[in-house]
């Protein structure tokens, strides 16, 4: 093992960068799908298309769902580990 | 009996650094919503302060690691505790009054560092510990923060091409608020972890805590989250005021983007024990949100700036740490200098208030007579 390699924890700093990289854009992403959700389902119901302003209404509960689940699961690995 | 006395004296003189942290790092956490107008200032505080004192709680392994990683615990006296924090304190204060923006993080790291130096020599400092668990780290999150936010935020705007402005940016000016509260508690975690660390040595070297098995105490826990959270609810919305008419202009997409990338690696970094500075995990968050969008869109002088107060801020710290222990220990042999130099610390700040509010009153009348 190198030097370097003994003083810097490279799988640690790895693991900082996907996790970052993961958790950072997965959540952007997610939430922007409910942004589309929610501004579509208004639109579908203006246009009169419930059916569709249904189907972007569970778009955007299963994104919401999926951040708030999200940051709750990632607060709770830190408190506990 | 003495040594009691100091302890207090590099507690109180602790959490007064924390207390600091918190009225000038918290700009930086939500500036952004202030700035695409998400959220009132006082309100932004009142969350944040709030989201400060929670953090705290989450997690002890940036305290470990200030404890135990970066200097040799057995090693530490009392006033290289407090030579450390005179000299963050004082580089803090320095920066500020410049306006160059720096990092409270390093300073404090910096500062013991110097006092340890000056004391011991080299032989009680963990080089391979500062190098690997705060330089490197501290060199790599600004970056991770600019990649994750500069590929969130292309991935934003793609998804949300279609959309009117109107709901895709009320949207995302609710999605600040919980990006913002976010930041406010991976704020908490890391910076506040970082007086419980002083502490901790502190009361190693008092003899309260064994070398051999060092924890955090939940009183120190308690007290440094509290201190913080004063801090950021105090001092923190008037900053945050100058700064969000400052910041550069991006829209709430880039400050939901910029804010959730900060938080991810800040949240990330304290759970591996890793000592970062929010201040330049953010810059790397906005500038990568800004650059998402077109490279033009950021000022990369004040990038530069920053890179440079990132620089200076170890070595700068650290000689102030350094020469705060020699003129410590050269007074009375070290017994009374510590309060001498709190003491002076002390007669300074009320002599450069008055001298502030005597130049407002002498302001005030010529201004009028224009």
């Amino acid at each position: 093992m190198t030097l370097a390699g003994a003083i810097i924890d490279a799988h640690a700093l790895l693991q900082l960068v996907y996790t970052a990289l993961l958790a950072g854009v997965g959540i952007c992403v997610v939430y922007a799908v409910a942004v589309v959700g929610i501004a579509r389902a208004q639109e579908c119901k203006r246009a009169n298309r419930p059916r569709a302003a249904l189907l972007y209404g569970v778009l955007a509960t299963a994104s919401l769902a999926a951040c708030a689940l999200a940051i709750v699961g990632g607060i709770a690995i830190m408190a506990t580990k | 009996m003495h040594s009691d006395a100091l302890l207090t004296l590099v507690v109180i003189t602790a959490l007064a650094f924390d207390f600091t942290n918190g009225f000038h790092d918290t700009a930086n956490v939500v500036a952004t919503s202030i700035s695409t107008r998400a959220i009132r200032p006082r309100v932004a505080v009142t969350i944040a302060a709030a989201l400060n004192f929670v953090g705290a709680f989450i997690s002890l392994k940036v305290a470990a690691t200030i404890a135990t990683g970066i200097v040799a615990a057995g090693a530490v006296t009392l006033p290289i505790v407090f030579a450390g924090l005179i000299g963050a304190a004082a580089w803090n204060i320095a920066t500020w009054y410049v306006g160059l923006p720096s990092s409270s993080s390093h300073a404090l790291i910096g500062g013991v560092i110097g006092a340890m130096l000056a004391a011991k020599g080299a032989g009680e400092v963990h080089f391979d510990g500062l190098l690997g668990k705060v330089v490197v780290p501290a060199l790599l999150a600004p970056l991770v923060a600019f990649v994750v936010a500069a590929i969130a935020i292309v991935l934003t705007y793609r998804l949300t091409a279609g959309l009117r402005p109107g709901p895709a940016s009320r949207g995302f000016r609710m999605g600040q608020l919980f990006s913002g509260a976010m930041l406010s508690l991976a704020h908490g975690t890391n910076d506040a972890q970082k007086t419980m660390g002083v502490i901790t040595l502190a009361l190693v070297a008092n003899g309260a805590i064994p070398a051999s098995h060092v924890t955090v105490p939940t009183w120190v826990v308690i007290t440094a989250a509290s201190a913080i959270a004063l801090g950021t609810y105090v001092g923190g919305w008037r900053i945050i005021r100058t700064l969000g008419m400052r910041i550069i202009k991006m829209d709430s997409a880039q400050g939901f983007t910029a804010q959730t990338a900060g938080a991810a690696v800040v949240l990330a970094a304290s759970h591996m024990g890793y000592p970062l500075s929010t201040t330049h995990v953010m810059a790397g968050g906005v500038v990568g949100a800004g650059a998402g969008k077109r490279l033009s869109a950021v000022r990369w002088g004040l990038a530069g700036n920053i890179a440079v107060a990132w620089i200076l801020t170890l070595p700068a710290a650290a000689a102030v740490g350094a020469a705060t222990y020699a003129v410590s220990i050269g007074i009375s042999g070290g017994a009374l200098g510590p309060f001498v130099i709190a003491a002076a610390v002390i007669i300074a700040g009320l002599l450069a208030t008055l001298i502030r509010r005597a130049h407002k009153l002498t302001a005030q009348p010529a201004q009028a007579a224009r």
